[in-house]
């Protein structure tokens, strides 16, 4: 099974380091779409089957909390994860962001470590890693 | 809220240190004078309690050296709007960083990023603080402003 991901993010930069980490953390991607804001991330929502969204919040057009309200209103894409990725990290804002409905809140400047556990427990999944030393740890209890 | 300058400048280093380190992969050494070499500027507002400006300023090889790092992408292959993208995250990344170290209990509005090249021309006067870097014979600087 894979996944279709959103990166909404007015850096290009960010997009590309966070698509690189998704790619090499071996999390099974099918289509990676790219959004400079929410708008425009809406407008690919209308089009395009997405399974997560990893989104910032300070983007011009449209930001990530406007795009989270839009996207919680909408009967069709309410159910889809969405892992906000952003500077903005006040108690407050973290917490408005995870009470209007998205699953995990990423601090920038972020490690690819972290970014791939979140990312496997929204779409709840084990990735790789995890599996593997479990199954160490598992192997080794038993004798 | 506001703090002492001396205090400001210690939680502006760690922020500063964090963020270049942690996304960028430079290691920059505090210097006490202005190394004045910078080829362009960066700079967000923010409004809250506290109402201002971050700025960073950043030789052209130092900018460089962070797109290359962030990205991978070689000298050759990287083009302006690489560049201007990977400072204008910088400033970002610090000013948000600075504020959530400065008072985690309070939300900011942050602008988005703008980009000078050349930088602006200093302002002077009501500048809280200043700080200046070297990197590998390269330049980095931020400087906070606050206007309330």
């Amino acid at each position: 099974m894979s996944f279709n991901v959103l990166i909404v993010d007015d850096s290009k930069s960010v997009r590309s380091v966070i698509k690189k980490i998704i790619t090499i953390s071996g999390f099974r991607m099918d289509q990676c779409y790219e959004a400079a804001n929410g708008k425009q991330a809406l407008e690919i929502l209308s089009k395009e089957w997405v399974d997560v969204i990893l989104s910032d919040l300070n983007m011009p057009e449209m930001n990530g909390l406007e795009m989270l309200a839009a996207i919680k209103a909408d009967i069709h894409l309410q159910k889809i994860p969405i892992i906000i990725i952003s500077t903005e990290s006040s108690d407050e804002r973290r917490n408005a962001v995870l009470e209007m409905g998205a699953k995990q809140f990423v601090k920038k400047p972020f490690s690819p470590e972290y970014v791939r556990k979140v990312l496997y427990e929204v779409i709840g999944m084990e990735d790789e890693t995890t599996r593997e030393r479990n199954e160490r740890d598992n192997d080794g209890g038993d004798f | 809220m506001r703090q002492p300058v001396k205090e400001m400048k210690e939680i502006m280093m760690a922020a500063i240190f964090d963020v270049v380190e942690q996304m960028f992969y430079v290691f920059l050494e505090p210097i006490g004078d202005d190394y004045a070499d910078y080829a362009m500027e960066a700079a967000i507002q923010f409004k809250g309690d506290l109402k201002g400006e971050m700025s960073v300023l950043v030789s052209d090889g130092l900018a460089k050296s962070m797109v290359q790092n962030l990205l991978g992408l070689e000298t050759g292959q990287m083009t302006k709007e690489d560049i201007e993208d990977c400072v204008k995250e910088v400033a970002n990344m610090i000013c948000g960083n600075f504020l959530g170290r400065l008072d985690r209990t309070r939300t900011f509005d942050l602008s988005v990023p703008s980009f000078s090249q050349p930088p602006r021309k200093a302002v002077t006067g009501g500048d809280a603080c200043r700080l200046y870097f070297d990197s590998d014979g390269e330049s980095f600087g931020a400087i906070l402003r606050l206007t309330n």
